[in-house]
């Protein structure tokens, strides 16, 4: 289930990072990169799964959705942490 | 069970080159400040950029797997801090699941940062040859 929670949030990052992609100040590169590499990581272990003869995605674990929501909040969590928070002295560049 | 381990080792190693590229790029940046450089194909990037992105793409991944094992009860807050290395027999496991899927994982993150890099330099290089054609056209 957070396989495809972080895939959800890698496509909607995704699309607007796409949209809004001249304004760097709002980092979400760095969002689409979190949620992404998150998804390719899980994708790993979910065929590692299947390569055992489990099924590819099971639904049956009770902690399912805490960790969707660690995944889903984790995400933003360090996006506003690392690209705002830390990131604090550094204005937006203009565009050119 | 760990994982998350072998990318977090990777992050570390990663973000210890791009700190020391970034500074020879510096050293370097002074010495060719006046030298009119020929655009080659991926010049226009930094190496410590592409390490950079590597770097995030590495911290980022392990910091929400990290999560989804405290979660499964696999970290703990107390010594051996990995449920597993308590016992032997899991632990030979969890070293097995960390040289297949934890390598598995790296590999993949290292290649699509790699195809990242690719793409984004082929947009930067048919931007760059549209303008050249553009002021050639200009020019004549």
């Amino acid at each position: 289930m957070y396989f495809l929670t972080a895939l959800a949030c890698t496509i909607i990052a995704g699309v607007l990072f796409f949209f809004f992609r001249d304004r760097k100040g709002l980092h979400l590169d760095f969002l689409t990169i979190t949620y992404g590499a998150a998804t390719l990581m899980w994708l790993v272990d979910c065929i590692a799964t299947a390569i055992e003869g489990e099924p590819f995605l099971s639904f049956d674990d009770p902690q399912d959705g805490w960790i969707a929501l660690w995944t889903l909040l984790g995400g933003i969590g360090l996006w506003l942490l690392v690209s705002f928070i830390m990131n604090n002295g550094k204005k937006e560049t203009p565009k050119e | 069970m760990a994982c998350f381990l072998v990318s977090t080792a990777a992050a570390i190693g990663v973000t210890i080159a791009q700190k020391v590229t970034a500074k020879k790029e510096e050293k370097k940046a002074e010495v060719a400040k006046q030298d009119i450089k020929e655009y080659k194909f991926g010049s226009e990037t930094k190496w410590s950029t592409r390490l950079k992105y590597l770097a995030t793409t590495l911290w980022t991944g392990s910091f929400l797997l990290a999560g989804e094992h405290v979660l499964h009860g696999e970290v703990a807050p107390f010594p051996p801090f990995l449920t597993a290395a308590a016992d032997p027999a899991d632990a030979s496991e969890m070293l097995h699941e960390m040289g297949t899927v934890g390598v598995a994982m790296l590999a993949l993150l290292v290649v699509a940062w790699g195809a990242g890099c690719f793409i984004w330099d082929l947009i930067k290089y048919r931007k760059h040859k549209k303008q050249e054609k553009l002021q050639l056209n200009k020019e004549i």
